[in-house]
């Protein structure tokens, strides 16, 4: 069998990519463009919100709280339970919450997991960084 | 379909008054109650009528006094056939020796519901660790999970765990594969028993990944399980959602869009492209051709690219919901969609061309793993398993769902019966699934892609099936009228096709298993909810060295 073979065309294939630059992404030193829709990190509009909590009983991961903030329940959200299904969203009778194309959420600490209604709040000291 | 009109009448006019109840709410769908103990009669009708009947899966469901074992059988459809046992002492007569297939559906009806299968010839556990304490069952509605807490011991160890015993064994080695990553990257252990190079037993023990859906499913609202299924298996999500949607859209009798099932359709399909590209991949990485799979890898990724561009998510697409899809397809992302698809449509003929004529790939594959027909339609396998052993077999054409009744596509299939066989199934049916996009999107109906349903369903029970990467995937909803399901169960495909791996190995090399492994495309997430183990212990075939030589070409 192996006398008879001609050049298998994977070979080929592979021959013509070694001269070829690396096909992966050279992330973080080019930034990557995610497609607009992509789920990413929450944004809460406190003005639209009427804290009615349909997306604290609608999360299927349990990953809402309404918090009270200068005298307001409003939704605070644990990304390290969120599966971004964006229930919520779609859920909130006022559309007060948006998604966003924020992907890079790693942080070294569990505060930076939460998403607090205080840091779209603009009088209120912002407590988590992008 | 006629066959599956045929077949419902055939079981009520046999079957006479041992039929209790007979509902037939939709094309294809048939529930059958029938008398304690008459479910054998009524699955051996059908199995003399027509050969291609398997066993989908068996659903034990606690109504209280009774526990209800629905044996799901496709047959042109899905044929219900429905058994009420008592509670205090659920047992019942096996139908393994009907069809070996449902060895592992008895087991886990038994492992988790406690019903005792007569007759069954090996009645262990499948999914639950062998510490758990007896008499808990899990799956029963009077279960809670604080029961386990005080009764797990590591003293009741079983001693399958071990290894088991070798009675008669003199030359025989244990050779324990796994549970770290035996194939693709999930957890599953395999004891292989090795007579020198040559496989003569193995017994796979699931589980490791049993993380209890089908119970949590039933503390979710609908919609929110919709989240949950999706879960199961990361790589085939949009079967499971879509399967699930299904079902509760037959419950609810909802009506979803043209546009819906289009959509759903082309999130479905590629989502099997890049599974297909996937497996094909790792089987090149099993084999040891390292460069065929960061090729093929290579190659996946724009099609990862356009489900984040559709879904917003490169995985977890997040697109199905009960009453349609969740967001509709930009009206500029087709033409890319399109120009994208040629593109790896043209490194899938390839592919093709490489799967079928490279030498390694051909000498490592070719003749090993045989699955005969004869055995694949005993052992009731699904999708490319039971395709690469020439049975015509897809659920999206014998019960076509979403938008393929609409779509022409070719169900490709092979007679070899090896795992280059399964391997060259999935590699044709990439450029059919590219072809069925590509119609899809040509072909797309205007209107809106989605429907509002209420969050309460009426009380009923459906079974949804889809056609998934790995085979037919079988999702059964039972609704008792409120928000929340009764139960949920699910028969993922890699269940159904890892049973017929021990009959794929034995006689062997050990050179071939992760060959034979990796043309399963096990998937041991969607698997567990379960564990299992050989069904036929004879031991004593051995195949001798010159028949297991791989086959010269013709």
């Amino acid at each position: 069998m192996a006398n008879k073979m001609k050049l298998p065309s994977m070979i080929r294939d592979i021959a013509s990519s070694i001269f070829k630059k690396p096909f992966t992404r050279e992330y973080p030193a080019v930034r990557v463009e995610v497609p607009e829709g992509f789920r990413g990190r929450h944004i809460l509009d406190p003005e639209k919100c009427i804290s009615c909590g349909l997306c604290e009983r609608d999360c299927p991961s349990k990953a809402i709280e309404l918090v009270e903030v200068s005298g307001k329940r409003m939704p605070m959200f644990y990304l390290d339970r969120c599966i971004f299904c964006y229930q919520c969203a779609e859920s909130c009778p006022r559309d007060a919450i948006r998604l966003s194309t924020v992907f890079e959420l790693s942080t070294t600490d569990k505060e930076g997991l939460l998403v607090k209604p205080e840091e779209f709040i603009p009088q209120q000291p912002v407590t988590t960084k992008e | 379909m006629a066959m599956f009109e045929e077949a419902v009448s055939i079981l009520k006019d046999n079957l006479g008054n041992d039929v209790l109840e007979c509902k037939t709410p939709k094309p294809r769908r048939a529930y059958i109650l029938v008398k304690l103990g008459c479910h054998r009669d009524a699955i051996s009708l059908l199995l003399k009528q027509y050969e291609q009947t398997g066993i989908s899966t068996i659903t034990g469901t606690d109504l209280g006094s009774e526990i209800e074992l629905n044996y799901h059988m496709r047959c042109g459809g899905a044929v219900t056939i429905k058994n009420r046992v008592p509670k205090e002492k659920p047992r019942i007569k096996t139908i393994t020796d009907l069809l070996p297939g449902a060895a592992f559906y008895e087991r886990e009806v038994f492992d988790l519901l406690g019903v005792m299968f007569e007759g069954h010839p090996n009645l262990k556990r499948l999914l639950l660790p062998d510490n758990w304490p007896k008499g808990a069952y899990p799956l029963r509605k009077d279960w809670k999970p604080q029961d386990v807490k005080s009764g797990v011991s590591d003293s009741e160890k079983n001693s399958e765990t071990n290894g088991g015993e070798l009675k008669e064994a003199t030359s025989i080695v244990n050779v324990v594969v796994g549970p770290q990553h035996p194939a693709l990257h999930e957890p599953e252990r395999f004891s292989f028993k090795v007579d020198g190079e040559v496989v003569v037993d193995v017994e796979p023990r699931l589980g490791y990944v049993h993380r209890g859906i089908e119970k949590a499913a039933e503390h979710l609202m609908f919609f929110q399980d919709v989240h949950l299924v999706e879960r199961v298996c990361g790589i085939c999500n949009a079967a499971h959602t879509t399967c699930f949607s299904q079902a509760v859209e037959d419950i609810g009798g909802i009506d979803v869009p043209p546009r819906a099932l289009y959509l759903r359709t082309i999130v479905h399909e590629l989502n099997r492209i890049h599974s297909h590209l996937l497996l094909l991949g790792v089987a090149g990485l099993l084999l040891g051709y390292e460069a065929l799979f960061q090729h093929v890898w290579r190659d996946r990724e724009p099609i990862m690219d356009l489900i984040e561009m559709i879904t917003g998510n490169r995985l977890m697409t997040a697109f199905n919901t009960i009453g349609g899809v969740r967001r509709d397809l930009d009206p500029n992302a087709a033409g890319k969609i399109k120009k994208t698809l040629e593109e790896v449509k043209k490194r899938a003929n390839f592919y093709k061309v490489v799967f079928k004529e490279d030498p390694t790939l051909r000498l490592r594959t070719e003749g090993v793993g045989v699955l005969s027909k004869s055995d694949a339609l005993k052992l009731c396998v699904a999708g490319p398993v039971a395709r690469g052993s020439g049975i015509d077999m897809d659920v999206r054409k014998d019960d076509a769902y979403a938008a393929y009744e609409e779509i022409p596509f070719n169900v490709i299939s092979y007679k070899e019966c090896d795992s280059w066989a399964r391997l060259m199934v999935r590699a044709e049916e990439v450029l059919e699934s590219i072809d069925i996009v590509i119609y899809a999107l040509e072909h797309l109906p205007s209107g809106r892609f989605r429907v509002r349903v209420p969050r309460r369903q009426p009380e009923g029970e459906a079974v949804g099936r889809v056609e998934a990467p790995r085979g037919e995937l079988i999702h059964y909803v039972k609704s008792d009228g409120t928000a929340y399901p009764y139960r949920v169960k699910i028969r993922s495909p890699t269940l159904a096709n890892i049973i017929s791996f021990p009959t794929m190995i034995r006689g062997g090399y050990v050179a071939d298993i992760p060959a034979v492994l990796g043309s399963l495309d096990p998937c041991f997430s969607c698997t567990d909810r379960m564990v299992f183990l050989d069904t036929q212990n004879d031991r004593r075939w051995y195949w001798s060295l010159e028949e297991i030589k791989p086959k010269k070409a013709k």
